[in-house]
Formats: C-alpha cells, structure tokens, sequence
C-alpha cells in the first residue's frame, strides 16, 4: 500500500463526503420521500456514491 | 424570445435549488477519475484481496493513457445516462401533472418557448457535468498514466456529449405524453436499442448517433487521423435533437394537461 499516493485521492474522498452531505441536507429539508427518511438516511451514508445517486434520483418526490 | 429566456432562468434557479447542479457534476467527477485511479492501483486492489494467483501481477500491463480515458468515458453511456435520463424524466411530465404547465402556456409563453428553454436547462446540466468530468478523467489520467493530446480529448468528449444529449433529448419528447418512469424507460431502451444495433451491425448503422461513442473511443485510441472526418453520425444526431425538441412542443401544445 506504500505507493499509493494519498494526496491524489484525498479530493475525491472529499468530494463523495460532500455528495453525501449534500444528500442528507436535502433529505433533511424534503417534505415528500418516497419511503421512510431513516431508510435513505442509512443508504445514503452506506452505499457511497451509488446510495447518494439512488437518493437524488428515486428518493426524492419533486412534485 | 424574451419568455424562453424567463423560463429558462427560472428553470436553472430550481436547478440550483434541488442541488441538480451540484451533484450531477460531483457524480461525473467522481465516475470520471475512478477509471485511472482502478487502473493504476489495480495490482494493489488485486493483492488487497489477497488471493491472487502468483503469475496474474507479473503479467500484469498497465494499458494506453488513450485507452483509459475511452474507458473512463465509456462510464458515461451506463451510469451518466441512467442518472441524465432519472433527472430529465420529470421535466415535461412533472409540469403537466402538477398543472404548473397549463398555467405558463396561458401566459404569453409559446409551448416551442417552453420546451426550447427546458431543453437549454438540460443542455446546460450536461454540459457542466460532461465539462468537469472529462477535466478529472484528463487530470488523474495525466497524473497516473500518461499524457494525451488535448484536441483529441475535447474533440472525444464533444462526440460523447452530442450522444448523450440525443438520450435527453429522447427523454423530453417521451415526457410530453407519458409519466415520468414511463418516459425514462422508453428512453433508456431506445438509447440501449440504438447501442446493441450498432454494436450487432455496426456497417448498418454507422451513420446512426449510436455510432458516437465507439468514435470517440476509436478516436481516442487510434488518434485523429486514423479515424478521419465522420460527420454523418453528428448530423443525424442533430435531426434527432430537433425530432425531439419540435415533436415535444407540437405535443404541449396540444396536451397541456394530462387525459
């Protein structure tokens, strides 16, 4: 693991932390989610990336 | 003119408001530098798992920068398009059953108006999407792999971009008369239609906007001059688009309101 160049994939990291906090905000401000707001918050902060898209894409009720 | 532009704007302002336009780009971002990263630490990756066959490492090729980036773009027609295709399949569809679209056509807004400046929000997504990923994958690419002529890059991703936006473009016609899943089926399946005939016979269809993303990806690894100028798929593409954008408004126009 020694050549693995952390200050390469430390961005990234951060960006899927921001992707999921952003999922939670959302989730915590939604009126309308489709099925319970515990479930989408366990498969936002467990699924990575796939739970945040997941969420955006299916969770949300835009209407 | 002048109305288009107003829908527009407040399109783009919900845009920003249901976080469309941050996380779009962040998942392209992400999907984009992954492909070089996996690349180039698979040897890592593979030891990790720890049971690995001793010969598999050694024989192990780091492959082209060009082929890396093709693959990191080829991302793009399975993830990206099933995350465009979700996010466009409320857009016509979301308006007319929630009546909001009865109520800006009895305004001085022209159903064309309406449509064009729904399509221009989507473009607009993608083009921000589509720019800020391929910059990753180019970015780690470089980092990692190797390096690659710019204009190839730009040129690869514009062809993958024109291909994508024919799947948005889909979308928003099959959202003018159908619910919104429906519309993203429908849509998803003529795009992975177009892809599985042109990849069954690719001499049939060449000229289809199917054929984009195996240009892009030829013109990637092969480089510019091997692949020439090809312009039919492009122009087919842009049929498609107006196909699109002009079924869609004749189609408000009618049912603004769902039967």
């Amino acid at each position: 693991m020694e050549r693995v160049n952390w200050g390469l994939i430390l961005p990234l990291l951060a960006l899927q932390v921001l992707l999921a906090v952003i999922g939670l905000i959302s989730l915590w401000k939604a009126e309308n989610v489709r099925g319970p707001k515990w479930l989408w918050i366990i498969i936002i902060v467990a699924g990575n990336l796939l739970g945040s898209i997941a969420y955006f894409t299916v969770g949300r009720r835009e209407i | 003119m002048r109305n288009t532009w107003i829908v527009y704007q407040k399109e783009m302002l919900e845009t920003a408001r249901t976080y469309k336009l941050i996380w779009i780009p962040v998942v392209f971002i992400l999907l984009g530098a992954m492909q070089p990263i996996i690349t180039y630490y698979m040897p890592e990756i593979l030891q990790a798992a720890n049971n690995v066959p001793q010969g598999i490492l050694e024989g192990y090729v780091m492959p082209g920068a060009g082929t890396v980036m093709s693959q990191a773009l080829g991302q793009y027609s399975t993830i990206g398009i099933l995350v465009l295709v979700l996010v466009a399949m409320n857009s016509l569809s979301g308006e007319r059953y929630n009546g909001s679209a009865e109520l800006v056509l009895s305004k001085p807004v022209s159903p064309a108006g309406f449509v064009i400046a729904k399509w221009a929000g989507l473009f607009t997504i993608l083009f921000l999407a589509l720019g800020l990923g391929v910059a990753s994958a180019l970015y780690y690419t470089e980092q990692l792999i190797g390096s690659l002529p710019w204009m190839d890059v730009v040129a690869a991703a514009a062809l993958y971009g024109i291909w994508l936006l024919c799947a948005l473009s889909l979308t928003l016609l099959f959202s003018a008369f159908l619910r919104a899943p429906a519309a993203a089926f429908l849509s998803l399946l003529s795009s992975a239609g177009m892809a599985l005939a042109d990849s069954l016979m690719p001499s049939w269809f060449q000229w289809t906007p199917a054929a984009l993303p195996g240009l892009s990806a030829r013109l990637l690894s092969e480089g510019r001059e091997a692949v020439g100028v090809n312009l039919s798929p492009c122009l087919s593409a842009a049929l498609l688009i107006l196909f699109c954008v002009a079924g869609a408004s004749t189609l408000m126009g009618r049912n603004k309101l769902p039967k």
